[in-house]
């Protein structure tokens, strides 16, 4: 709760330090107000405590949670410099509502009353249907903000009218209530709960971006700019499927028959079109957001196989996803920087100039794509153990399929950037602070994967 | 199942209600075509030019920063009928939220958002 007031505090000072055209001392100002909200977010481990009548929770999954995506923010914050350096002037709004989305995703992850889920989920997308289309001139941009803004607030009816059929089934939005309810008719559901929790799964899949409502994600992705489409996939993706399991695994963990198999034809369905059409794209940003869907069916999959362990082994996905995601995301920004394409031709002979930004794409590639000793590999291979453990074997099967096509697509920007000759462009210089940030990505990713057992074990 | 089955009949009711109601309207309606029936306003001046033009943000705005006040009354009603109750705590609470609400509106004035040119 209180690393929300912090950071929300730090965004209004950067919005009116902006507003009277101080430039300098924003950046500075998030990269002090980011790591204390950290710390003060980790205080509270283990004290679970309740906030204004049971609204919010801070309880261990929250705390972890919030963690990563107070970290992976303050990742994203790095490039910012090097990504916004030719705009002149003070991006305060920029950088302001990336915290107040970031707020919105902090409230996601621990609420224990519906309505807290949907002001949280409003909070973060409408932030980031601004930010989408923040490139004003970009006819791409301005395409992308509408698309996702149309659709999202079309999710979110969808998501308040499940809200309100399952206040009207149970007669409250608490968590703890509904729990409470649903145990106590256990044998006669009432047919508007299970219609409400269907409305609702439906509005917190087009968050995560997954099948059959992933259909914006590509356009959006590739519209928006780099930056906040790395902010988007890794903050927005990792905060909803964290508010989808809290809702699931507290409330509706005892009528598991009547959800299972909806949210199991959804999460083969998004394996199997994230990992085949990822598979056509040569547009490496395009490729991202359906490897983004892809990753999102198999964080469903941590929904599915619910348990206690199921916690940590999504946290443990979340982390190698991000991870991943925004080292790529970073080598990404470089290469436009110099190339003026996303193309996987950019790509070609990257490894001749850049040999460390080269390798860290690679080991990002190599993660996302499950090859051991890297973290992407751990955090699979226990999701389909715990999955097999509950009996969900069809779903496993199609998973480990759908990683072995995504390979393939996985591997084609290293083959360009290793063995193709490299095209007129000269090295690309990157700043030490870029470079630091893409090594300290790629050691989490080699050191995680050697202990996975810590993040697991952890909630 | 009782409950499935009572979802069914209110399904198919609700169903066939609006398809009879479109259906009888369609067939017993009478039908008539007039030139001017098919005009944006039927009476008043006539339309001229089209309606695809850009017409200034300002309107946007200045609606924004009235529904923000909307708002803070929405929110302040309900704290003066208990205002004796709450104490100093709901006072506190009160003026911290008029001072929030008081920042954005400073945020617009200092990017001349109520400037109107």
């Amino acid at each position: 709760m209180y690393a929300i007031i912090t950071i929300s505090i730090v965004a209004i000072i950067v919005l009116f330090l902006g507003a009277i055209q101080k430039k300098t001392p924003l950046l500075p100002i998030i990269f002090v107000g980011l790591p204390v909200a950290f710390i003060i977010n980790l205080l509270g481990w283990n004290q679970s405590i309740h906030y204004y009548n049971e609204m919010y929770i801070a309880d261990n999954f929250s705390i972890a949670f919030n963690a990563v995506l107070i970290f992976t923010t303050l990742l994203v914050f790095i490039f910012a410099p090097v990504y916004y350096k030719p705009v002149k002037r003070p991006l305060e709004d920029i950088y302001a509502l990336i915290l107040f989305a970031l707020i919105g995703a902090l409230t996601m992850t621990g609420f224990g009353n519906i309505l807290m889920l949907f002001v949280g989920i409003e909070t973060m997308s409408l932030s980031l249907y601004i930010l989408a289309g923040s490139k004003k001139f970009d006819p791409n941009s301005n395409e992308a903000a509408m698309k996702y803004f149309l659709t999202g607030s079309f999710a979110s009816g969808f998501l308040l009218f499940g809200i309100a059929l399952i206040y009207g089934a149970c007669g409250s939005m608490n968590l703890e209530t509904i729990k409470e309810f649903v145990v106590a008719h256990h044998n006669n559901i009432p047919a508007m709960l299970n219609i409400g929790l269907l409305l609702v799964a439906i509005g917190m899949t087009f968050k995560i971006g997954a099948a059959p409502f992933h259909f914006w994600a590509p356009d959006v992705y590739e519209g928006s700019p780099t930056l906040i489409t790395t902010f988007m996939a890794t903050v927005g993706k990792v905060a909803a499927i964290a508010a989808f399991f809290r809702l699931m695994s507290s409330s509706f963990s005892d009528m598991e028959s009547s959800w299972v198999v909806t949210l199991t034809i959804f999460a083969i369905a998004t394996i199997l079109i994230g990992n085949l059409s990822a598979f056509y794209q040569d547009n490496v940003k395009r490729m991202f957001a359906y490897s983004g869907i892809a990753h999102a069916g198999y964080m469903l999959i941590a929904i599915i196989a619910l348990k206690q362990q199921a916690a940590g082994v999504l946290l443990l996905y979340s982390i190698s996803y991000t991870i991943a995601t925004i080292t790529a995301f970073a080598v990404l920004i470089l290469v436009r920087e110099e190339t003026g394409t996303f193309s996987i031709n950019a790509f070609k002979g990257l490894a001749k100039h850049n040999p460390t930004e080269a390798f860290a794409m690679t080991i990002a590639m190599l993660s996302l794509a499950g090859i051991p000793p890297l973290v992407g590999f751990a955090a699979k291979y226990n999701l389909f153990i715990a999955a097999i453990e509950q009996g969900h074997l069809p779903l496993v099967i199609v998973a480990i399929v759908g990683s072995m096509i995504s390979v393939y697509y996985y591997i084609r920007p290293v083959v360009a950037m290793y063995f193709n000759l490299p095209s007129a462009t000269s090295a690309i210089d990157s700043s030490s602070n870029y470079k630091k940030q893409i090594f300290l990505a790629a050691f989490l990713m080699i050191v995680l994967g050697l202990i996975p057992g810590v993040i697991i074990n952890l909630i | 199942m009782s409950s499935l089955s009572l979802f069914l009949t209110v399904f198919l009711t609700g169903i066939v209600l609006v398809v009879a109601g479109l259906g009888i309207a369609i067939l017993l309606a009478p039908k008539s075509f007039n030139l001017q029936k098919g005009e944006p306003y039927e009476c008043g001046i006539i339309t001229h030019g089209t309606s695809w033009m850009q017409f200034k943000a300002g309107y946007y705005l200045y609606a924004i920063l009235y529904l923000m006040f909307d708002v803070e009354t929405i929110f302040l009603f309900p704290w003066a009928t208990i205002v004796r109750d709450l104490g100093y705590q709901g006072l506190y609470s009160i003026l911290f939220f008029i001072v929030i609400l008081g920042l954005g509106l400073a945020y617009a004035w200092k990017k001349n958002v109520l400037k109107w040119d």
